[in-house]
């Protein structure tokens, strides 16, 4: 009984900040979209389904919703693949327990930034005129590349530095989960014939399935939130080429509609689709690393 | 199936030697045990053999191949760790086929293949579990049945027994000595306990700090150890050493205990040499004061060990300890008499350990 007066006391004030942060405020968005308020009056009246109906058919709204699914692909997979790459690189080659934590040390760097400084450092390399990058390319004669302005490029440029930044951190997390594995059934599959990657691929690999997992769905909470990265790159440019929903909604409500019952709207729908979608995720993971 | 030859094996780590300077060579279908105390670098050797550790100098040859520098899974050798290593993801099935499906082999073969090992490790009914549904002793199983579907030409064992409850560690002793009469591929075996040694080898390697103190049959380094130190880590209870002086008449004694040796045995003792005498407590029992080599304690202690039992006896201010079936009418603070025969007493030089038998 003591014990759970404890935990009970101990759990009130953490819930009681989250309710109030995270409920009151979605309260006020369900508030909102049921309304037609905007920036420009004062006047509103309740509209009821109105917003969301709306939503349904407009298109811009749907091309953010497949670049916000994209972005999300990319930079997930994107992170994992650089992640297990470097991860089984660094593990093989350097053997060396400083010149590992060296690179440890070197790849937490740009995570460290903060995304609008990251999402600076990458716009002057990436610009056409200034660029380290089309330096790089002109060298090899290629380009100018406009690779914030070209429509078919600009969402992969941005999502690359996003991987920049989260790929070489979860190489970090990789590496030192790697080096936390016993080495017996290492050994035993080099004694079993097992080429490197087999050992990989076969053994190492598969005995972290549920830390990778894990990462995965932590990327994919965090590419939901990378409003920051993409405004200061692309502000959703060129057009709506890399508009995700978060930043169509901004625009929306914010910038140039003002609109902010519909922006409203749009992020409860969000919430909603995101929810469903990770909860799906999150028990298909535990039950393929199971 | 090979036979084993290392010469001059160097090993060590920075400027530390770990192994220094190690010849052995083990004929082809030999069961060899590695046996000594903790860091005694009998492991390492092993997994030098394995390819597992680079060796530091010296040559390692399997069936007069030089795999010095090849790659463990090109030498021909399966092993069965201690901690099983088993691949904890993948079935039982796939555990044991891993190594062939590795080489490419087809399917095909590779079936009624572990049919086969499967059937004789009983393994049959667990083919689709995982490692981790398994007992320890099912997964020692799963282990040595991955190490025999490969074929070997040599079998290594690195403590395979030693996270085992006793009972199963016995049957499972029992197991592997079968399967080695069976499948007569060379084997080495790992091990610190010299029950395990002694019951499983044909020939025992017993190494202390990197080199090798005695080599020979069970009988061998039991009945005639070839230094004090082979003396006390074989057999159980420990031997009882006492540091005597030679006298006339092949008689060593020490204090009031007076102990008449074999001169064929030990030819080279002079009167006033100093020796240290070995006298195991199984070879002592009971006996009526007054014969040939009796000594006279006080009881401390009597341990029952069922059949028989340890008395710990108290001789002079030393312990002394012998093995008696007729233990159970002995209490404490009794005095005994006991003796052992001439021909079962060990000497040993004091100063260098080394045993004084002539021949």
């Amino acid at each position: 009984m003591k014990r759970k007066t404890f935990v009970t006391l101990s759990l009130v004030p953490a819930i009681g900040i989250l309710a109030s942060l995270a409920l009151v405020s979605v309260a006020g968005a369900v508030w909102f979209a049921l309304m037609n308020r905007t920036l420009r009056s004062s006047d509103y009246e309740f509209v009821g389904a109105y917003n969301f109906l709306r939503l349904l058919r407009d298109k811009r709204f749907f091309n953010a919703l497949e670049i916000s699914a994209i972005w999300e692909v990319v930079t997930v997979t994107g992170t994992l693949v650089l992640a297990v790459l470097l991860a089984v690189l660094i593990y093989e080659t350097v053997k060396k327990p400083l010149w590992r934590n060296l690179i440890c040390f070197a790849f937490l760097v740009p995570v460290l930034l903060p995304r609008v400084a990251a999402a600076f450092i990458w716009r002057f390399l990436y610009s056409p005129s200034l660029g380290l990058i089309n330096y790089l390319c002109g060298l090899v004669g290629i380009g100018p590349v406009e690779f914030l302005a070209d429509p078919s490029l600009a969402l992969i440029s941005v999502a690359i530095v996003d991987i920049w930044q989260w790929g070489l951190f979860f190489t970090v997390i990789l590496l030192k989960l790697m080096e936390t594995l016993p080495r017996d059934p290492i050994e035993a599959a080099m004694l079993d014939n097992a080429r490197t990657w087999e050992i990989h691929a076969y053994v190492t690999l598969p005995m972290l399935k549920a830390p990778i997992i894990s990462l995965a769905l932590v990327k994919a909470v965090e590419s939901l939130r990378s409003f920051d990265l993409i405004f200061v790159m692309t502000g959703g440019g060129p057009g709506t080429a890399t508009e995700t929903l978060d930043l169509y909604a901004y625009q929306m409500g914010i910038n140039m509609g003002g609109r902010i019952s519909y922006a409203s709207a749009m992020s409860i729908l969000l919430l909603i689709v995101t929810t469903v979608v990770f909860t799906i995720i999150w028990k298909a993971g535990k039950k393929w690393a199971a | 199936m090979a036979n084993i030859s290392c010469t001059d094996i160097v090993k060590s780590y920075g400027a530390y030697p770990v192994i220094e300077g190690m010849n052995l060579s083990i004929p082809d279908h030999e069961f060899v045990v590695f046996l000594g105390p903790s860091g005694c670098g009998k492991s390492t050797m092993l997994r030098m053999v394995a390819g597992l550790e680079d060796v530091t100098g010296g040559r390692i040859e399997i069936g007069g191949t030089d795999v010095t520098d090849l790659p463990p899974g090109e030498r021909g050798v399966a092993m069965v760790f201690q901690s099983y290593a088993l691949y904890p993801h993948m079935s039982v099935a796939d555990n044991i086929t891993f190594g062939l499906r590795r080489q490419g082999i087809p399917k095909s073969e590779i079936a009624p293949r572990l049919e086969q090992v499967a059937e004789m490790l009983g393994l049959a009914p667990y083919l689709d579990r995982r490692p981790k549904n398994l007992s320890g002793g099912q997964q020692q199983r799963v282990a040595m049945a991955r190490a025999m579907i490969k074929t070997p030409k040599v079998f290594l064992f690195d403590e395979p027994l030693s996270n085992l409850d006793a009972k199963l560690r016995e049957k499972l002793r029992t197991e592997i000595r079968k399967m080695h009469l069976q499948l007569k591929t060379t084997t080495i075996f790992v091990t610190h306990d010299q029950l395990e040694a002694m019951t499983i080898a044909d020939r025992i390697v017993l190494m202390r700090d990197g080199k090798i103190e005695q080599m020979g049959t069970p009988d061998e380094i039991f009945e005639r150890p070839a230094s004090r130190f082979v003396a006390d880590f074989i057999g159980t209870p420990a031997m009882n050493f006492l540091h005597a002086t030679m006298e006339e008449g092949h008689v060593a004694r020490a204090g009031g205990i007076a102990i008449t040796l074999d001169p064929e045995a030990f030819p080279s003792l002079k009167p006033g040499q100093k020796v240290e005498l070995g006298l195991r407590p199984a070879s002592m029992d009971l006996c009526e004061p007054g014969v040939e080599n009796a000594v006279t304690g006080t009881v401390v202690l009597v341990e029952n060990m069922g059949a028989e039992g340890q008395v710990i006896t108290e001789v002079e201010g030393e312990e002394m300890s012998f093995v008696t079936q007729r233990f159970r009418r002995l209490s404490q603070n009794d005095t005994v008499h006991f003796a052992i025969r001439r021909d079962k007493v060990h000497v040993f030089d004091p100063n260098t350990g080394q045993s004084l038998r002539g021949v």
